[in-house]
């Protein structure tokens, strides 16, 4: 009976040792969220300063928005697989793509490459413009399917399957046509960016040589 | 008891933001100032950034200063030190179940011959071998260079089944105070800010977009 009180008294104690010290803990953390916002971040301005921090601001908001492109770009989004052409902040053209799967393709046998089918990231900018590509199977292409690759370039190339037009944007990557329009939405390709055919041609006569491309 | 404490420091913070409506105007146009020159120096570069607006609830995806993508945020609560606000570079992208990529390698041992599923209609349900927004996490944690975790959820993976809501209630209402107090033995203390998306598909696609080494501004 006695170690039974004993062990209930404990219990009792450790149970309330265990809100004071959580009390203390919503005690601190009250205090430091009192302290929000932080007492260092907007200081004050005085009196005299203030027309020449009004004159900043709009500075810094004028170099800002100086930084967009000029002209028309493009910008692709390769989560939702879309690609919008845009001139300033107005998106004139808005287009179903597909991007990159993500895949990793290791390479049997000897040499072991390893290639990973992303659409890159980043600020590019149109660097071709080519009617009727032809498109230079590159060793992936070959390896993927289990077949050897050729030793003649007349065996790479393979025409029709890039659509009417392609923009490059470098490292041999296109913005190009496809005959999969099925799997337009979807995230298929070896990284280049499938665009369907009246989008293609859109984009293909409206954009000129050397505007920006941003793919995130 | 956190929407008390919530309220309470919201009060405070207005009490004190009230004090002078001159001196906060005065205030706001100096946090202005500071984060513009912040998100130019970013935005001079052609790498991508974000912006988290802590007050006015959006998490936005940038470059050139053009906004991306735009998260508006359902809530937030947050624990701890609440210095975090400035530049800051996404240092860990943590998720329970993180995606993993498919490798494809040919001529490997051929796959038993069993007959093909017919395919679905609509194009968006085929099974592709391929990683997308899809398979993305919709909960996951990101750690920045300042100390500030940064926990992603969507309003319906916060409501996983009772056992889950057991969890979260334990983990954010003991757990958290509990690591504040005694945890940080470097003297920083802890940051914790979660954030809940209306949409599951918005964690996906932060989770998709940003990298480890994006830098940002929490305003």
């Amino acid at each position: 009976m006695f170690v039974k009180r004993i062990l209930i008294a404990a219990a009792a104690l450790s149970y309330l040792g265990f809100l004071a010290v959580l009390g203390a803990a919503y005690f601190i953390g009250l205090k430091q969220a009192s302290a929000w916002p932080p007492a260092g971040s907007g200081k004050a301005i005085d009196d005299k300063d203030l027309p020449k921090v009004e004159k900043n601001i709009q500075q810094l908001e004028k170099r800002l928005s100086g930084l967009l492109p000029k002209g028309l770009y493009i910008v692709i989004d390769t989560a939702e697989n879309r690609l919008y052409v845009k001139n300033g902040k107005e998106v004139v053209r808005t287009a179903v793509v597909s991007c990159g799967s993500g895949v990793v393709l290791e390479e049997p046998g000897g040499k072991q490459r390893k290639w990973v089918f992303d659409t890159p990231r980043g600020e590019f900018s149109v660097k071709s413009k080519i009617t009727n590509p032809y498109w230079v199977k590159p060793d992936w292409a070959f390896i993927e399917e289990g077949e050897s690759i050729p030793k003649g370039l007349e065996d790479r190339i393979e025409a029709g399957t890039l659509g009417d037009y392609a923009l490059g944007f470098g490292q041999g990557y296109f913005i190009h046509g496809t005959l999969y329009t099925r799997l337009l939405g979807r995230n298929v390709t070896h990284g280049c960016v499938r665009v369907g055919d009246d989008d293609l041609k859109a984009i293909f006569k409206s954009v000129p040589i050397g505007a920006k491309i941003y793919i995130y | 008891m956190t929407k008390t404490r919530r309220l309470s420091a919201l009060l405070v913070a207005g009490l004190v933001c009230l004090g002078s409506a001159a001196g906060t105007d005065k205030a706001g146009l100096a946090k202005k100032q500071s984060s513009l020159i912040s998100e130019y120096s970013l935005a001079k570069d052609s790498n991508f950034y974000f912006v988290l607006d802590v007050l006015g609830r959006k998490l936005e995806l940038r470059v050139r200063g053009m906004v991306l993508r735009s998260w508006p945020f359902q809530s937030m609560r947050f624990w701890g030190r609440p210095e975090f606000s400035g530049d800051v570079e996404l240092i860990q992208k943590t998720a329970l179940k993180a995606p993993k990529r498919i490798v494809i390698k040919p001529g490997g041992e051929p796959e038993k011959a069993e007959p093909a599923p017919a395919p679905p209609a609509n194009p968006a349900e085929f099974d592709l071998d391929a990683l997308e927004v899809k398979d993305m996490p919709k909960k996951f944690s990101l750690d920045f260079d300042n100390g500030l975790h940064i926990v992603i959820k969507s309003k319906k993976a916060a409501s996983a089944g009772f056992l889950g809501a057991l969890r979260e209630i334990w983990g954010w209402y003991v757990d958290l105070p509990l690591r504040n107090l005694f945890g940080p033995h470097t003297g920083a203390g802890l940051s914790e800010l979660e954030l809940t998306f209306d949409n599951e598909k918005d964690g996906q696609s932060i989770y998709w977009h940003f990298f480890e080494g994006i830098k940002g501004i929490v305003l």
